[in-house]
C-alpha cells in the first residue's frame, strides 16, 4: 500500500482548513482561532495570533476593508457577520502587553534594501529582521508611513509602526532618494515599494505577482507601487520574506501559495440548527467593554467540518479526524504484526453503511477507506480471524447445506427468480414460503437459496468473495439468466456491487403493485426504518411506504433515514458495547413503532424491546413474532426453508447431514440462551 | 481441592463425558495470531480435551486477544 492509496479516500475532506472568513482576509488571519481565544477573554494569546498574521495590528484593525464579512457563515442564516474589526480594536485594547517578541536567532550575513517606508515596504523589512537579516530601509521623505502619513489618524499607525520595530534592529535612511539601482549595489537583494506612481526602475513590467519577482533577480516589487490595496501590500510582506529568505540562501526565489490560489474556499456549512444572535453592539464609543468582546466573540460558528464526527457513533468514539485516519490505515499496513497495529479496532468497529458519505459535502466515504484497509489486511494476511469467524462460517452455511436453487416446478429456466438471503428464512420461514408462493403465482418465479457474500465482502476477504460472485453467477445462467427478486436490501446491494448485469427489482415493489395483497397493520401510526443498504433504492423504500399506506398506517418519517441498525460491517464481535450504543440509539430514534424491511433491522429492534414488524409481517398477515429465534432455531428455520421447497419444487426430499454430536441433549436456560445468542454461541457449537 | 483433582462449583468433580476420567489442571499453551500464552487449566488426563471455563474464556482469554488485536 503507497500512503496515496489511503489518503485518496479522504483527499476531499475540508476538516482543519482554514474557514471560508480566512480564505477571504488578505492577511490569511486564522480567524476561527482569534475569535476563540477572544471568546474565552484570552487576550494575549488573541492578540499574538493578530500581531503575527497582520503585522501592524493597529493600522489593519482601523483601515481593513473586512471582505472576511461577506464570507462569514453567520450571515447565511440571516445574522449580521461577525463584527471583526471591532474585536481587533477590543483585543488590542485589553490586551496587558503589545510589546513585541524579540527573537534570539543568530545574525546572519545577507542583507537587504527596502526602497519605500510605506506600509508595504515597512512590512517586509519588519519580517526578514525578525528573521536577523540585515535590512536598511531607504525613503525620501523624512519619515516612514508612505501613503498612511495622510491620514488623520496617522499618528496611531505611527506609534503601532515604531512598536512593532521596537524589538528588531533596522537601518532607516530617510531623506534619501534612490535614483539609479546600482547605489544598491552592496545589498544582496532589494525590495522596491516606492508606493502609487512611484519609480520602478523600469522593471514594473516584468513583475510577477505570485513570487513578486521582476527580470532582475536581485529586484523585487511590491506594495501600491504593483496596484495591490493597502492591506495586500502589508500582507505580502511575511510571505515576500520566506520567499526572500530562500532567494538570500540559495540564490532562486522560490515559495508556496499556501494552498489560498482563492479568496472563496467554497466550504460552507450547513447551520440549519443554529441559533440567530444579534451583533452585539458596544456600550460606549470607546468600543467593546472586555465582556462584550467575549460575547460577540463568542457569536462565531467556529465553521469546520466535522460532520461525519459529530454523526456517526463510532468516528465520535474513536474521536480521529478522517485526514489522520487515512494516514493510519497507511501506517498500519506497514506494521509487520497485527499486534503492532493501531487501528484494528477502529477498522472493524465500522458499519461500513455509508451515513457518513451521504452526509458529507465533499461524499468523503470513511467506510469505504475502513472497508480498504479491511481488504489489505486480509490480503497481507494479517487481520483479526476472530473477528469475521462467525459470519464466514454462516456465510459457508449458507451456500453449502443451505443452498438450493431451482427454475420453477417443471421448468428449465425462468425470467425471473427469488433471492430471498441467508436470514429472511432463518428469522422467520414463512417470509420465504408465502413469497415465493406469491411470486410463483405471479411470475412463475424460480428460487436460489444462497448467501448473498455480505460476510466476505465485509471480511474485506476478496478471494473469498470472487470463489462465491463465481458460484451466484453459474446459478444464474443455469437458471437463464433471470431477473433476480431480492427482499433484502444488503443482498441487493452486494449484488448491485459485484455481479452488476444481473438485473433486478425488489419483492416490495411487486407486492405494492399487486392487488390481491392487502397489507394489514398492527398500529394505527408507524416510521418506516429504511436500512442502510437500500439509500440508493428509492423503488424499494417507496413500495414499502406504499405497502403502509395501503394498510391504512399514519406514517411519520425519522428524523434521519438509512441509518444502520447496528448490524452492518458485522461489526458486533469487535465491538459489542458500540454496537450495543448504535441499536439503541437507532431504537430510540423515533417514538413511534417501526416497519422495518430488512429482517435484521428488526431482529435488533426486537432485542432492543422496540415495537417493530417487518413489512412482511404486513404483506401475509403473520402474526409478528415478538421472539427473535436463537441462532440454532435460525439453522433449523434454514434448513426448513430448503426442505419445504425442494419437496414442493423438485419433489425431493432433503434431509440435512446429522453430525455424532446432534443427539446430545442440552438444557439450556432462557437466561443463558439470551447471552448464548448475544455471543453468537449457538447450540451445535456447544454440542 | 485436590492435589490434582478438579471440583464443580457445585461441589462436584469435573469429569470428561467422552473418557469418564476425573480432569487434572495442567499447564496448557494458547497461541493466536502467532502469539501464545498459558494457563492453568484442567484438562482430561486420558484424551487430553481442556476445559474451558466461562471465567477464563471471558476473562483472561479475551482480554488477551484484545491485546493481540489492538495495540
Amino acid at each position: 500500500m503507497k500512503m496515496e492509496d489511503a489518503t485518496a479516500y479522504t483527499a476531499r475532506c475540508f476538516n482543519g482548513e482554514p474557514a471560508s472568513c480566512s480564505f477571504a482576509c488578505p492577511f490569511h488571519l486564522d480567524i476561527r482561532s482569534f475569535l476563540e481565544k477572544a471568546g474565552k477573554g484570552r487576550w494575549t494569546a488573541a492578540y499574538k495570533e493578530l500581531r503575527n498574521a497582520v503585522v501592524f495590528p493597529v493600522i489593519v484593525s482601523m483601515l481593513c476593508e473586512q471582505p472576511c464579512r461577506e464570507r462569514c457563515q453567520r450571515t447565511l442564516i440571516g445574522d449580521e457577520a461577525i463584527a471583526l474589526q471591532e474585536l481587533e480594536k477590543a483585543v488590542i485594547k485589553h490586551v496587558k502587553t503589545r510589546k513585541p517578541d524579540a527573537y534570539f536567532i543568530p545574525p546572519k550575513a545577507q542583507s537587504l534594501a527596502v526602497v519605500g517606508a510605506g506600509p508595504a515596504g515597512l512590512s517586509c523589512a519588519l519580517n526578514l529582521a525578525q528573521k536577523k537579516y540585515s535590512v536598511t530601509v531607504f525613503d525620501q521623505e523624512e519619515s516612514w508611513g508612505g501613503s498612511l502619513r495622510e491620514h488623520p489618524c496617522f499618528d496611531r499607525f505611527d506609534e503601532d509602526i515604531a512598536l512593532q520595530f521596537s524589538a528588531v534592529d533596522v537601518t532607516f535612511q530617510l531623506n534619501t532618494e534612490i535614483t539609479k539601482l546600482e547605489e544598491l549595489n552592496g545589498f544582496h537583494a532589494i525590495y522596491l515599494a516606492t508606493g502609487r506612481g512611484g519609480d520602478s526602475f523600469g522593471l514594473l513590467n516584468s513583475w510577477e505577482p505570485d513570487l513578486q519577482t521582476t527580470s532582475n533577480p536581485r529586484v523585487f516589487l511590491g506594495g501600491e507601487l504593483c496596484g495591490v490595496s493597502l492591506m495586500e501590500g502589508i500582507a505580502q510582506g511575511p510571505k515576500l520574506s520566506k520567499t526572500l529568505e530562500v532567494f538570500l540562501q540559495t540564490g532562486k526565489a522560490s515559495g508556496t501559495s499556501g494552498g489560498y490560489d482563492k479568496r472563496d474556499c467554497g466550504h460552507y456549512l450547513s447551520h440549519d440548527d443554529a441559533v440567530p444572535v444579534p451583533m452585539v453592539i458596544p456600550s460606549s464609543e470607546d468600543g467593546y467593554t472586555e465582556e462584550e468582546a467575549k460575547q460577540e466573540a463568542a457569536r462565531c460558528f467556529l465553521c469546520d467540518c466535522e460532520i461525519c464526527i459529530t454523526s456517526c457513533e463510532m468516528l465520535k468514539r474513536f474521536r480521529k479526524k478522517p485526514h489522520r485516519m487515512a494516514v493510519e490505515v497507511f501506517t498500519d499496513s506497514q506494521a509487520a504484526t497485527l499486534s503492532s497495529r493501531s487501528i484494528t479496532r477502529e477498522t472493524y468497529s465500522c458499519n461500513i453503511c455509508g451515513y457518513c458519505k451521504s452526509i458529507c459535502p465533499e461524499d468523503v466515504d470513511m467506510g469505504a477507506l475502513l472497508q480498504f484497509s479491511r481488504t489489505a489486511r486480509m490480503n497481507g494476511g494479517i487481520h483479526p480471524p476472530a473477528l469475521h469467524d462467525f459470519w464466514l462460517r454462516e456465510m459457508d452455511f449458507a451456500s453449502t447445506e443451505g443452498f438450493f436453487a431451482s427454475a420453477p416446478k417443471g421448468e428449465e429456466t425462468c425470467e425471473y427468480a427469488f433471492f430471498p438471503g441467508c436470514q429472511l428464512g432463518a428469522s422467520n420461514p414463512e417470509y420465504v414460503s408465502k413469497s415465493y408462493e406469491f411470486l410463483y403465482r405471479n411470475y412463475n418465479a424460480g428460487l436460489i437459496l444462497d448467501c448473498c457474500g455480505a460476510p466476505a465482502y465485509w471480511a474485506g476477504d476478496e478471494a473469498r468473495m470472487d470463489l462465491h460472485k463465481e458460484k451466484l453467477y453459474k446459478s444464474w445462467t443455469d437458471m437463464g439468466k433471470p431477473t433476480l427478486i431480492f427482499a433484502c436490501a444488503t443482498c441487493e446491494s452486494v449484488f448491485h456491487r459485484f455481479l452488476p448485469e444481473i438485473k433486478r427489482i425488489s419483492l416490495y415493489e411487486l407486492l405494492a403493485a399487486a392487488d390481491e395483497i392487502t397489507p394489514v397493520s398492527p398500529f394505527p401510526a408507524a416510521s418506516v426504518f429504511d436500512p442502510c443498504a437500500a439509500r440508493e433504492d428509492h423503488g424499494m423504500e417507496q413500495s414499502v411506504r406504499r405497502l403502509a399506506q395501503k394498510a391504512g398506517i399514519a406514517l411519520r418519517e425519522l428524523p434521519e433515514k438509512n441509518r444502520c441498525c447496528g448490524y452492518g460491517g458485522h461489526m458486533r464481535i469487535a465491538n459489542p458495547a458500540l454496537y450495543d450504543e448504535i441499536s439503541r440509539n437507532r431504537a430510540e430514534a423515533g417514538t413511534q413503532p417501526y416497519i422495518a424491511y430488512c429482517v435484521n433491522c428488526r431482529e435488533v429492534f426486537a432485542l432492543q424491546q422496540k415495537a417493530c414488524v417487518h413489512i412482511l409481517d404486513m404483506a401475509f398477515g403473520l402474526e409478528a413474532a415478538a421472539k427473535v429465534p436463537s441462532l440454532q432455531e435460525k439453522r433449523d428455520n434454514s434448513l426448513k426453508v430448503k426442505k419445504d421447497l425442494m419437496k414442493n419444487m423438485k419433489e425431493e426430499d432433503f434431509e440435512a447431514a446429522v453430525n455424532d454430536w446432534d443427539g446430545l441433549n442440552l438444557v439450556i436456560g432462557e437466561a443463558l440462551q439470551k447471552e448464548l445468542d448475544r455471543k453468537l454461541i449457538s447450540a451445535s457449537d456447544l454440542r | 481441592m485436590d492435589a490434582g483433582n478438579m471440583n464443580t462449583n457445585r461441589g462436584g468433580i469435573w469429569k470428561c463425558a467422552r473418557c469418564a476420567e476425573e480432569l487434572q489442571t495442567k499447564k496448557i499453551v494458547f497461541s493466536y495470531l502467532g502469539h501464545t500464552f498459558s494457563h492453568e487449566v484442567p484438562t482430561c488426563p486420558k484424551c487430553g480435551k481442556v476445559f474451558i471455563s466461562k471465567e477464563l474464556a471471558t476473562g483472561r482469554m479475551a482480554e488477551v486477544e484484545e491485546l493481540l488485536e489492538d495495540k
